[in-house]
């Protein structure tokens, strides 16, 4: 027996260390409900203990490469950075003082909204508090997107947290230890985050393929969803809060398995692949933090009466449009009417205005040279029959019907306005149920 | 035919190392290859565990050696993952056994077998960990072999570099 042994010890010893393993592999994944395999979310007090020795291990040093090389790179950036740094102050400073007017103009808006919300019953969740943390490692594998950041529990981590950075989410805390936390990224494959599609207001639910590419699947075909339409996280699935932006449509493709759906391809607006700094969220409420309510105040008290006035001119604006129809053609192009260009950026749903203070320019009326019957502000007509019928037949619809044209409004409207609130079409477009979103 | 084989005198040698390497080595893979994706992104195709397993799993020709070193790199990068702990391990487990056991046989020292044991164990690798995946614990996992192949030439590229510079990390009489 001791010869076999020692024959075949190198094989044995094989047998030993793979059964081992496969014993250790059977206590971590159970059989769920649907009848389906799946691994525990929650790491036993072993493997969670394994996992911490590993991070122990790999951390330190990760650590100081990172810090290394941000300190060899800061000497050269900060160098840099001097050079051009009064230009960038000064369009910093002018991009602050355009946010600030916007903030202050679209602030009575979202007043109403929360008021509206209230009424429904719905509780917006606002980000309360976030730590930034630094990402300084990976899983190392192809198969696991996941990624480490230098704050743990002790800087108030806990699991589930959302991480985002200011271009868009990144994904969430899965894992934490003292000093460090492991961060599931969106573009994993067994990751999931609800999200909506800006314009069409379709829901899916957003995950990672094998390559680290990120799609939302089982969509019904709908010819709307086109390339570059926006991506927002859609405030469902209790990690991110609602109307973060997740990326952009990069292409539509058919659903191998299915004829009926479609896979949606998205760029991620983050870039995940080369995270640096993140944001944690680590508390949302249902009113805005001390330094959001600090900086709206601060916004109104600089730009409110700015912010109001351009308000009450369009406001003008928009009656005097609605009370001189025939001031515009309606079947002109758009962007002869009213010198606002009908593909100005700002007019899009959803997107940001670009110059929130611009006001639309109405076309000055001239005074008539011969004034007839049909001049406003001319006697009216006493009765229909003093019309002889061919001058009845030459009257156009437009002049014979008092109302005017819906065109005319929505070339005047404020680019402001068209930024904040959906177009009539969009709201159409929000009515279709969104397909029930999987399990992911 | 006979260049791939290994004399008598190979068959007996053993390579040695300082015991500062084969701990540093070892852990000094398992943090570059946890760092390096941030600085190369998307495009890190290779594996640096594996390569390192398979090195000195030839280099010591002791399929018992290389078991246990595989064994140990795959936990470690398991133990990193969000995975279940021993799917990569079992993985490398094999390659360790695999490396040394042919390791005893052909001459290891030849560029061209170095390059092509790498490539092939790296598939082997990968076809373990996507079996072990599906089959043993019956998971869903979406697979881009187009990754792995590309992972394999990266890791033979690498051991192309590698693998004489850890050479002279060796002792010799």
């Amino acid at each position: 027996m001791d010869s076999f042994f020692i024959r075949y010890r190198n094989l044995v010893v094989l047998l030993v260390v793979l059964l081992a393993q496969i014993i250790g592999l059977a206590v971590q994944v159970r059989r769920v409900h649907t009848g389906s395999n799946s691994i525990d979310p929650q790491d036993g007090q072993g493997v969670r203990l394994i996992r911490l020795w590993a991070n122990s291990l790999v951390s330190p040093p990760e650590r100081l490469i990172h810090s290394s090389k941000l300190g060899t790179n800061s000497l050269w950036q900060n160098y840099l950075d001097l050079r051009h740094v009064r230009e960038e102050n000064h369009d910093l400073q002018k991009t602050i003082d355009r946010l600030r007017l916007e903030q202050a103009a679209l602030l009575e808006d979202a007043r109403q909204g929360q008021r509206l919300q209230a009424l429904l019953g719905f509780q917006q969740k606002y980000i309360y508090k976030t730590v930034a943390a630094q990402a300084i490692g990976t899983s190392g594998s192809e198969q696991s997107h996941v990624f480490y950041l230098d704050k743990g529990s002790a800087d108030g981590l806990a699991r589930d947290m959302a991480v985002i950075t200011p271009e868009g989410i990144v994904g969430k805390v899965r894992d934490v230890f003292p000093h460090s936390a492991q961060v599931l990224a969106i573009n994993d494959q067994t990751s999931g985050a609800g999200v909506i599609l800006e314009s069409t207001r379709i829901r899916g639910i957003l995950r990672g393929n094998a390559v680290g590419e990120l799609q939302v699947v089982g969509i019904l075909a709908d010819q709307r969803i086109k390339a570059g339409e926006k991506v927002l996280t859609a405030g469902g699935d209790q990690i991110f809060p609602r109307g973060l932006p997740v990326g952009e449509v990069e292409k539509v493709v058919r659903d191998p398995d299915r004829d009926a759906f479609i896979d949606i391809f998205i760029k991620p607006a983050a870039r995940l692949d080369q995270l640096d700094e993140v944001l944690v969220i680590t508390s949302t409420q249902s009113s805005f933090s001390p330094e959001q309510q600090q900086d709206l105040a601060t916004s109104q008290e600089l730009k409110g009466p700015e912010a109001e006035a351009i308000k009450e001119q369009r406001k003008a604006s928009q009656i005097m449009a609605e009370r001189l129809p025939g001031l515009t053609d309606p079947n002109a192009p758009a962007a002869n009417q009213g010198g606002v260009p009908a593909t100005a950026p700002a007019t899009q749903a959803g997107q940001a205005p670009a110059t929130p203070a611009v006001v639309p320019q109405l076309p000055k009326v001239l005074p008539p040279q011969h004034p007839d019957r049909f001049t406003p502000g001319s006697a009216p007509v006493s009765a229909p029959d003093a019309i002889p019928d061919s001058a009845t037949d030459a009257i156009p619809d437009s002049a014979t019907d008092a109302k005017p044209k819906p065109k005319v409004k929505a070339t005047i409207s404020a680019p402001g306005s068209a930024g904040a609130k959906p177009s009539p079409k969009t709201q159409t477009n929000t009515t279709k149920p969104a397909k029930p979103p999987e399990n992911p | 035919m006979s260049a791939l084989r290994a004399n008598l005198r190979r068959d007996m040698e053993i390579h040695q190392y300082p015991v500062l390497v084969y701990t540093l080595v070892p852990l000094a893979a398992l943090v570059l290859q946890a760092w390096l994706p941030r600085m190369l992104g998307r495009y890190t195709f290779f594996d640096l565990p594996l390569v390192v397993t398979v090195y000195f799993a030839l280099g010591r020709r002791s399929p018992i050696q290389g078991t246990l070193t595989g064994a140990a790199m795959g936990l470690f990068e398991d133990a990193l993952s969000h995975h279940a702990i021993g799917v990569n391990g079992l993985a490398k487990t094999v390659a360790g056994f695999l490396a040394a056991s042919v390791g005893i046989r052909i001459d290891v020292e030849n560029i061209t077998i170095r390059l092509m044991l790498n490539f092939l164990l790296s598939l082997v690798a990968s076809a373990i960990y996507v079996s072990v995946y599906r089959v043993l614990l019956g998971l869903e996992l979406e697979w881009s072999w187009y990754n792995e192949l590309f992972m394999a030439i990266g890791n033979s590229l690498v051991a192309l570099v590698m693998f004489p510079l850890l050479d002279r990390l060796q002792i010799r009489d």
